[in-house]
């Protein structure tokens, strides 16, 4: 069983490697991009990943605008924001049908709570592979 | 228009410099101040004014009624005296010396003038050496010597006479009417002459008086001023009227004199054309006969009363408008105290976020590189230290935890909220409210008494940011309680635009220097035990009340418990909205 690949977008490059590497470690083929330029480029790359862990904020091209780009690209990739502004409930500002992610979870996440995301996103996609 | 500003600004107060005080007592004392007089000035000098012109308009009514009292009168004397002196005359011319000096002839004029005017008393002819020929009247007067009187002595040179009133050789006051003849045959002139009881004047005067006049009479102008005809201040004829004429002999001459009584009377005197006499006219001030000193006092009362019945009401006024406004002012204060708090929660909550936002990423590192590091440890084989590593690490990671929950809290307040209304059962809410709850209400021991009111009205609210409020609440009841205890929930219609909720335990309570300070930020009394507050709980909760249109308040007393009360509208209006608290959008 092929592993869920999952894209990490962060400009905090401690955090994004960090977490890459946490997420390798319980079983994810886990990538760090540190700017949405590389994420997409990434993905106009035919490097698909399963799940995108993105940050809201970023230098250049913000979070939203990247998830519209992934969801136009390919609506079957799973986008799960990861933010540093909500607080732990879902964020009512950004209407997530509309754009497509999958949920939000807040900065600092706990590791398993990520995981259970990551796996309710692939449950969605109807591809459980863990 | 600034000008005027500038003069209202200086008369009442300069808000600006009040500032301060803007309800302290000494600012109402001079607006008080203030207001009464420029109300008692606005009303006063209005009525004084009117009151001054009355007076004089009143004065100058009389005077001009003085004035045309005096023409009548002297024109119907002159009239009368010049009509007498125009029959002598006209009788004389008819008539020889020889014809007049006849007793029979005399007698018959006498009678028929008798007949048309009765104050005439005598009629006599004084020949050329003065001594009188021929007399008709009741006295015995023929023969007498008139030479060296001045009716005499006038007459023949000026042609006509009148005379001052004397008592001459008939012994009652009398005047004289002369006119001179002349005899061509002889060449010598005679006198004509008619004595009029000076009783006449006063009938003549009488008539010509009207009853708006205090007093009318005659005065000689010549000699000690002696009264031609009777006056009611002065006396019978011949009496010494007191005051100096006035020098002009032509027109009507007006001054004011002092009266017996002391008081101002208006005198009028006018000389009579032709004769010895000034027509004098007096007047007390009040019209229709009525006393001037009179009219003067019930003046002043009137004004008087007026003045102390409008300071009365202007007091009155003057008290009830500070009144208002002061109440008016504390009112607003207590608004824009209000404004103030609220203005704080939302710098507070703006700072808040800004803060927690920027502690998020590097905490988030932490959280990530300790994660790690556990995750390490546990791929990785015993060794010396590991099991101490792992434990400092654990600590990190709790520390984490803790700065976790505070920076998550003060995002909560201060997230962006679209206040997303909905039409909520209060009772409903608190039911969902309690299922949070149960499990750890349960394990302390606590039982939860819902006292839900019946037919509650669906208010329109916010369902998340209203279970974050009730949550909070009940949270802090069962804190409050620790162990053992009662946390009562009851819901009620407050009135038709509002419903109340009350959150009661009956924990350890709080002083009132607590109770003073529990919705200020970061003030806790969890200080202990492994539930540390983050003194944000009721902070949040005040300010989501209070962007929700609503209210929280509290009552407490140690050891008894506390009763946490919110009021919550029917309907959130515009206007009751707080300021949203946070500016920036959706970030990392």
């Amino acid at each position: 069983m092929s592993k869920v690949k999952v894209l990490v977008v962060d400009d905090e490059k401690d955090f994004a490697t960090t977490l890459a590497e946490r997420l390798n470690i319980r079983g994810f083929e886990t990538t760090a991009v540190f700017c949405t330029e590389d994420a997409l480029a990434l993905i106009h790359a035919r490097n698909i990943p399963d799940v995108v862990l993105l940050d809201l904020k970023m230098p250049r091209m913000d979070g939203m605008e990247t998830l519209k780009e992934i969801k136009k690209y390919n609506p079957a990739i799973e986008v799960i924001i990861l933010t540093g502004h909500g607080a732990g409930v879902p964020l009512t500002g950004i209407d997530r049908g509309k754009h497509g992610a999958f949920d939000c979870v807040m900065k600092p996440a706990d590791i398993n709570e990520l995981t259970v995301k990551i796996n309710q996103a692939m449950i969605k996609k109807g591809n459980a592979k863990i | 228009m600034k000008k005027e500003r500038g003069w209202i600004k200086r008369v009442f107060i300069d808000i600006d410099e009040y500032h301060e005080t803007m309800t302290s007592p000494e600012r109402y004392r001079r607006f008080r101040r203030t207001l009464f007089l420029v109300m008692t000035t606005t009303f006063l000098v209005p009525l004084i004014m009117t009151t001054w012109l009355s007076y004089y308009e009143y004065r100058s009514m009389m005077l001009t009624n003085l004035r045309w009292n005096a023409e009548s009168a002297k024109r119907t004397i002159e009239t009368f005296l010049t009509e007498l002196q125009t029959v002598l005359a006209y009788t004389a011319d008819g008539r020889t010396f020889e014809e007049l000096v006849d007793q029979e002839n005399l007698k018959n004029i006498y009678h028929h003038l008798k007949l048309n005017y009765p104050g005439v008393v005598d009629l006599g002819i004084i020949d050329h050496d003065g001594i009188q020929q021929a007399y008709a009247g009741p006295f015995d007067l023929l023969g007498k010597d008139y030479s060296d009187r001045e009716c005499f002595k006038v007459v023949t040179v000026s042609k006509t006479y009148i005379g001052r009133v004397e008592m001459g050789y008939r012994k009652v006051p009398h005047f004289c009417i002369a006119v001179s003849g002349f005899n061509s045959d002889t060449s010598q002139s005679w006198v004509f002459r008619t004595s009029i009881d000076a009783t006449t004047l006063d009938k003549y005067i009488g008539k010509t008086g009207t009853g708006a006049l205090s007093d009318i009479f005659l005065v000689a102008w010549k000699g000690e001023r002696q009264l031609q005809s009777s006056s009611r201040y002065y006396g019978p004829p011949l009496s010494i009227y007191p005051f100096d004429l006035p020098e002009n002999r032509h027109g009507i001459t007006i001054s004011e004199e002092l009266n017996v009584r002391d008081d101002v009377v208006l005198t009028a005197v006018a000389y009579l054309e032709g004769t010895p006499w000034a027509l004098v006219l007096l007047k007390e001030g009040y019209l229709y006969g009525k006393d001037w000193s009179f009219f003067k006092a019930r003046l002043f009362f009137i004004v008087l009363a007026t003045t102390v019945l409008a300071l009365l009401v202007i007091f009155q006024i003057t008290n009830l408008f500070v009144g208002r406004i002061r109440e008016a002012d504390e009112k607003r204060e207590t608004m824009l105290a209000e404004i103030e708090h609220t203005s704080k929660l939302a710098s507070i909550g703006r700072l808040a976020a800004g803060v927690a936002h920027e502690i998020n990423n590097p905490l988030a590192i932490i959280s990530a590189k300790t994660g790690l590091v556990m995750d390490l440890l546990d791929l990785s084989e015993d060794f010396k230290y590991k099991e101490k590593i792992a434990s400092e690490i654990r600590g990190t990671s709790d520390a984490v935890e803790r700065c976790k929950v505070i920076t998550h809290r003060l995002l909560g307040f201060a997230r962006r909220m679209d206040v997303s209304l909905e039409s909520i059962n209060i009772n409903n809410l608190m039911r969902e409210v309690l299922s949070f709850l149960d499990q750890e209400a349960l394990y302390r021991g606590i039982h939860v008494d819902l006292n839900l009111g019946d037919s509650l009205p669906v208010i329109e609210s916010d369902r998340g940011q209203l279970q974050q409020i009730f949550l909070n609440l009940v949270n802090n009841a069962i804190d409050a309680i620790g162990k053992d205890g009662k946390v009562t929930i009851t819901t009620k219609k407050r009135d038709k635009n509002s419903i109340q909720v009350d959150v009661i335990d009956n924990g350890r309570g709080m002083t009132p220097e607590i109770m003073n300070h529990i919705f200020e930020p970061f003030f806790t009394t969890k200080d202990s035990g492994e539930k540390k507050g983050t003194g944000l709980g009721l902070f949040i909760t005040y300010g989501l009340a209070k962007k929700l249109g609503g209210h929280i308040s509290v009552r407490s007393s140690v050891g008894v418990g506390s009763t946490f009360t919110v009021i919550l509208p029917t309907k959130i209006t515009l206007s009751r909205r707080a300021p949203d608290v946070e500016s920036e959008g959706p970030g990392r």
